[in-house]
């Protein structure tokens, strides 16, 4: 039974020239599971927002949205506001109330349903999501996965027949990712629910979909089942942006199919899971890889000079106050001049409170830091910010305080008393270094994540660093941003920038760092190049690694792998 | 423990506002010794025998400082006891001082003791009774000052690990939080779009909405309330007929101890040790629980 479905759908901006929508007829069946993907821009949120009455944007729209048969503009406002739920993309920002039992009944006290009434729902949700233990916590408290959890449960909370989600886990670390992942799943699986999710990350969420729109310039692409999307864009076009963003196996796939090699591999369909892909490079490859012919990677070798420490840090031991639990536990680690140092590990093992340290935010009770060889505490006044060294932090938010990119610009330049006749040439100068010159007349507020990320680096950069921290670098980005943002990192390392960041993100880790190191308990346990890293680390591992370990266990991208099945010959028995 | 505080918001509320109002306005001492030692108790149940000792250190200089201070400036009464820079320090003014700290310690250790109780979820549930939207309003509002304060400190760090407290003079200081603070109103402004989307998609603005509470108004709230209400009329009828009237000045009068007037004391007694026998009541009955288990 259909239960969503777009005729001619058009929509654009007031005084914008091109529409954001455009021409979008689509079916959505009762119970599947649809994920909508394209780049940033490409009018994913606006068509998902056109689904919700409430939340339609104002502009000239023709076309029809129909529910069940009926036009969307037709239905009364309860039907509407309970039968199609909507979740945003950011966690805090969803939450109305101070305490989640509130926050839970906040939808169905909207409808007007009776207190006894609302209250068997709110405790029959809570159960279900696993709320009850904190129930009557205050909102405040909760951590990021358990926010965007109660937005989802309070939604769900009022019945809804189609959930529609916008990125709703941009803003969350991985494991939280996962679990919020999961339980749309299990609802979809359980209740029969109409997914329509937005999402960057694919890994997971690709595979899982019954349907996958892909998106492009207010256009659909192509709607069909994931295997057959994984196929067919990369025959519409060999090199398409989207393809960064899907799921390792699939760009494995399609790497292989734009080398044009290994016809008889591309005749199986498209693997989706790293299951798949396993199976896939084991039936093709398999038994043809020379065991004793996998040399280390060149890279190993080169890297940085590993004379001139940067940043050196020796048994470092911090806690935030005198009867909490050390944070840092003896940490000690050593960045050389010119290198890409990722600091990886789990959620609130330490991570950011290294870097806080590292950056003079917090001081170490014990042990030494020192930056470009002087000690931390030499450092009077700014001069360890002054053309040494800069924090991005996690939030790029955080880092502009005025109406215009420009004037943020410009507060730095301020600081350091450079002269306002010269301040001009200097702020376009970065801007066109880091390509954001389009942007700099814009609000801060006003620009995407990937353009404020951009942004606040070019702001952090303004004080010339010689040492940049960057504080989980890729979050909420999409595939396409964070690839600008790994050619961006190259380029300042060229340059002879040093760059120490912390992330979760392992596969941005293993296509742009020099070394990475495990985090755990305080200390770092491992640091390697990320070849060797990840060969050795059996689970915390690029989705590409584990699925051609056993042929290449030092393979760690996508475009390691495809680059050795390349170099195989072709298949015998055509 | 905290027994007394599972009592419906209303019945609380009619308790704390009753034992206040008689403990502020009746200036006898047997009833002003029964709200102070009720409110001890109480605030004690509520509080870690732990944080006593701690507790006691405050209010007991703060009840010398009081008590000390009316005879000091006051020389009403016809009894001097010595004098002081040649004004008379009277056994009236004295007593009264002493008054005055068993009334002030008593108010502050029960408005302490509402602190305790009333939490904000139960206040807002009162007033929301009367004025929805403003509960509404107050529950934003106490979800929006943490959000707030813990984006402050991200950007004032943000701002000094590039180096942008350098200003020396207070003139710069002074521009620089408040360009930070006009960030924030712009930052609060930009998330107040999404939480209004979000309030909207739930349908927020649909007529007949309705206020969802925990509370549940049940037969042992009943209870409670015509106890509270009984206790605290009987006590009011025996102030108007003035039978419980007491005056420090010019002569301290004489304690009325008639029938009614030990009747009346009683009453009162009996309402400010409530929440202590309820909270004594509660732990005993775990006790045996966990005893018989």
């Amino acid at each position: 039974m259909e239960i969503l479905r777009l005729e001619n759908v058009t929509f654009r901006y007031p005084k914008a020239a091109a529409s954001a929508v455009e021409n979008i007829n689509l079916v959505v069946e009762s119970g599947e599971f649809v994920v909508i993907c394209g780049e940033s821009g490409c009018g994913k949120t606006t068509l998902l927002r056109l689904l919700k009455r409430e939340l339609a944007p104002a502009g000239e729209k023709t076309g029809t949205v129909f529910y069940r048969g009926t036009p969307l503009e037709a239905l009364d406002e309860r039907t509407n506001a309970a039968q199609i739920g909507y979740v945003l993309q950011n966690p805090d920002n969803q939450i109305v109330t101070d305490k989640v039992w509130h926050e839970l009944a906040f939808g169905l006290e909207n409808l007007g349903v009776p207190t006894a009434l609302i209250r068997r729902r709110v405790g029959e949700m809570a159960s279900y999501f696993g709320i009850q233990n904190w129930f009557r916590k205050d909102t405040d408290q909760l951590s990021g996965g358990e926010k965007q959890l109660l937005n989802l449960a309070s939604v769900m909370v009022m019945g809804p027949k189609v959930l529609i989600l916008d990125e709703p886990t941009s803003q969350l670390d991985p494991i939280a990712a996962s679990e919020f992942i999961a339980t749309l799943h299990k609802l979809n699986r359980e209740l029969g629910l109409t997914i329509l999710l937005v999402e960057h990350r694919l890994e997971d969420v690709f595979p899982m979909a019954d349907k996958v729109l892909v998106m492009e310039q207010g256009r659909a692409l192509l709607y069909d089942t994931p295997g057959q999307v994984g196929r067919r864009l990369g025959e519409l076009q060999k090199d398409h942006p989207m393809l960064l963003g899907l799921p390792s196996a699939v760009r494995l796939y399609n790497a292989l199919a734009s080398g044009g090699r290994h016809p008889r591999a591309l005749s199986d369909p498209c693997p989706l899971t790293v299951k798949e892909g396993r199976d896939f490079l084991e039936k093709h490859f398999g038994g043809r890889v020379q065991e004793s012919g996998e040399g280390l990677p060149g890279r190993m070798n080169s890297a940085a000079s590993h004379e001139e420490a940067v940043i050196e840090l020796d048994k470092v031991w911090f806690r935030y106050e005198k009867d909490l639990p050390d944070i840092l536990r003896g940490l000690s680690l050593k960045v050389y001049r010119g290198e890409t140092y990722c600091i990886l590990g789990g959620n609130g093992t330490g991570k950011t409170t290294a870097l806080n340290v590292i950056s003079g935010l917090n001081k170490a009770y014990r042990g030494k830091v020192r930056i470009a060889g002087k000690l931390i505490k030499a450092y009077r006044g700014q001069s360890l910010y002054r053309e040494n060294l800069a924090f991005l932090p996690q939030n790029p938010q955080t880092v502009f305080i005025r109406d215009k990119v420009r004037d943020d610009y410009r507060e730095i330049l301020d600081v350091w008393q450079v002269p306002k006749g010269q301040q001009g040439e200097l702020v376009e100068r970065m801007a066109e270094k880091i390509g954001v010159t389009h942007l700099l007349d814009k609000h801060p507020f006003d620009l995407s994540g990937g353009e404020q990320q951009k942004c606040a680096l070019g702001k952090v950069l303004m004080s010339k660093p010689k040492i940049l921290l960057l504080d989980e670098p890729t979050k909420g980005l999409d595939a396409c941003s964070k690839h600008a943002l790994g050619g961006l990192l190259g380029e300042l390392k060229e340059e002879g920038m040093t760059i120490l960041m912390v992330t979760h993100d392992v596969e941005f880790a293993a296509e742009n760092a020099d070394r990475c190191a495990l985090f755990f308990d305080g200390e770092i346990l491992s640091a390697d190049v990320p070849e060797l890293f990840f060969a050795e680390n059996n689970f915390y591992t690029t989705a590409a690694n584990r699925m051609a370990r056993e042929l290449w266990p030092y393979a760690v991208t996508c475009d390691q792998v495809a680059r050795r099945c390349m170099e195989l010959p072709e298949e015998e028995g055509l | 423990m905290k027994a007394f505080g599972n009592y419906h918001p209303a019945v609380l509320m009619v308790y704390f506002l009753s034992v206040l109002l008689v403990a502020m306005f009746v200036t006898n001492p047997v009833l002003q010794l029964s709200a102070l030692s009720g409110g001890a108790l109480f605030a004690m149940a509520l509080e870690r025998p732990g944080n006593w000792a701690r507790d006691g250190a405050f209010y007991v200089p703060l009840f010398f400082m009081v008590a000390v201070t009316n005879p000091l400036f006051s020389h009403n009464g016809v009894t001097p006891l010595f004098f002081l820079n040649g004004n008379p320090v009277t056994l009236e003014a004295f007593v009264y001082g002493i008054a005055i700290g068993v009334m002030v310690i008593g108010v502050i250790l029960w408005c302490k003791c509402y602190s305790r109780i009333m939490t904000s979820d139960k206040f807002l549930y009162l007033f929301g009774r009367i004025i929805p939207k403003l509960s509404l309003v107050l529950s934003m509002a106490l979800r929006f000052i943490p959000m707030f304060k813990r984006q402050m400190h991200r950007v004032s760090r943000a701002r000094r690990a590039m180096g942008l407290y350098a200003a020396d003079s207070f003139t710069d200081k002074l521009k620089s939080r408040m360009s930070v603070f006009m960030a924030m109103i712009a930052w609060s402004l930009e998330n107040a779009m999404e939480t209004a989307a979000s309030m909207k998609a739930r349908g927020y603005g649909i007529k007949g909405r309705t206020n969802f509470s925990l509370f549940r108004f049940t037969a042992r709230d009943g209870v409670l309330l015509s106890v509270c209400i009984l206790l605290l009329g009987v006590t009011l009828v025996g102030t108007a007929m003035g039978e419980m009237a007491f005056y420090y000045y010019p002569r301290i009068s004489h304690l009325n101890v008639t029938p009614l007037a030990l009747f009346l004391y009683g009453a009162f007694g009996i309402l400010s040790f409530l929440p202590f026998f309820v909270e004594i009541k509660g732990a005993l009955i775990w006790k045996y629980y966990v005893w018989k288990m």
